[in-house]
C-alpha cells in the first residue's frame, strides 16, 4: 500500500511538473506562468453563449464619461461586430 | 483596423473596453514596459475612463467605443476578458462567437463571417521595390 501511495504521489507530482512546464512555455516564463495562474485564469471564462442565442445587453459609458448607452441599442438594422479588449 | 475599414459600410463596430489584462499591479508583461503601456488596474471609473481615453488618443482609434462599468457587466455577460470577438446579427442574436483571447482571438474568423455575407475585400499584395542597378 505504501508503495502504491509513493507511486501515485510521484505520478501526480510528475504531471504537475509537466503541466507547469507547458504553462510556462505558453506564458513565456515560469514567473509568467505563476502570474497567469494568480491573475488571469480566475477571470477567463469560456461562457455559455452560443451562436443563435439572444445577445445579452449591458450598459456602457462613452469616452466623455457622462453619456451611457446599451450594447443592444447598436444592433438595429445591421450586424454589430463587438471587439472586447483593454490597453495592456 | 483593416476589417473595420473594409466592412464599416455593411456592419457596425463597437469596441468595448474591459478591465486591464496586464496592469502593473498584477501580471505585467515586459512588452508593456517596452511600449510604455504601464497602468495599474483601475479601482475607480475615472481611472478606467482615463486609460480608455489614453488608448484611443495614442492610436487615433477610429472604432466606436464604449467602456464597461466597474461592475464589469459587459465582460461578465460575454465572458469577454481579456479579449474576445462577437458578431450580433440584425435580429439581436449571436452570429459569431470568437474564442477566448489571446490564444483563440482570431479576427480572421470574424472577417470570414463578414466576407461570407458581404463578399471578400481583397487588397493588392505589397511588392518589394526592385533593387537599383548600380
Amino acid at each position: 500500500m505504501k508503495r502504491f501511495l509513493k507511486w501515485s504521489l510521484g505520478v501526480v507530482l510528475g504531471l504537475l511538473v509537466v503541466a507547469f512546464g507547458a504553462l510556462s512555455y505558453l506564458a513565456g516564463s515560469p514567473k509568467d506562468a505563476l502570474y497567469m495562474v494568480r491573475y488571469a485564469l480566475p477571470h477567463m471564462h469560456r461562457g455559455n453563449l452560443k451562436v443563435g442565442d439572444e445577445a445579452p445587453d449591458a450598459r456602457l459609458l462613452a469616452l466623455d464619461g457622462q453619456t451611457s448607452f446599451h450594447i443592444r441599442e447598436r444592433t438595429a438594422g445591421r450586424p454589430l461586430v463587438l471587439v472586447f479588449g483593454s490597453f495592456t | 483596423m483593416q476589417i473595420y475599414n473594409d466592412y464599416k459600410d455593411h456592419a457596425d463596430f463597437l469596441t468595448v473596453y474591459v478591465r486591464e489584462a496586464h496592469p502593473t499591479d498584477e501580471w505585467q508583461m515586459k512588452s508593456n514596459v517596452k511600449d510604455d503601456v504601464c497602468y495599474a488596474q483601475p479601482k475607480t471609473l475615472e481611472q478606467r475612463m482615463a486609460i480608455a481615453n489614453d488608448f484611443t488618443k495614442r492610436f487615433k482609434y477610429p472604432l466606436p467605443f464604449g467602456v464597461d462599468e466597474m461592475a464589469n457587466a459587459a465582460d461578465l455577460a460575454y465572458s469577454a476578458w481579456p479579449e474576445r470577438l462577437y458578431i450580433i446579427d440584425e435580429n439581436g442574436r449571436i452570429a459569431y462567437r470568437g474564442g477566448m483571447g489571446p490564444f483563440n482571438y482570431k479576427p480572421g474568423e470574424a472577417r470570414a463571417w463578414l466576407a461570407g455575407r458581404y463578399g471578400e475585400v481583397k487588397h493588392p499584395e505589397k511588392t518589394e521595390p526592385a533593387p537599383k542597378k548600380s
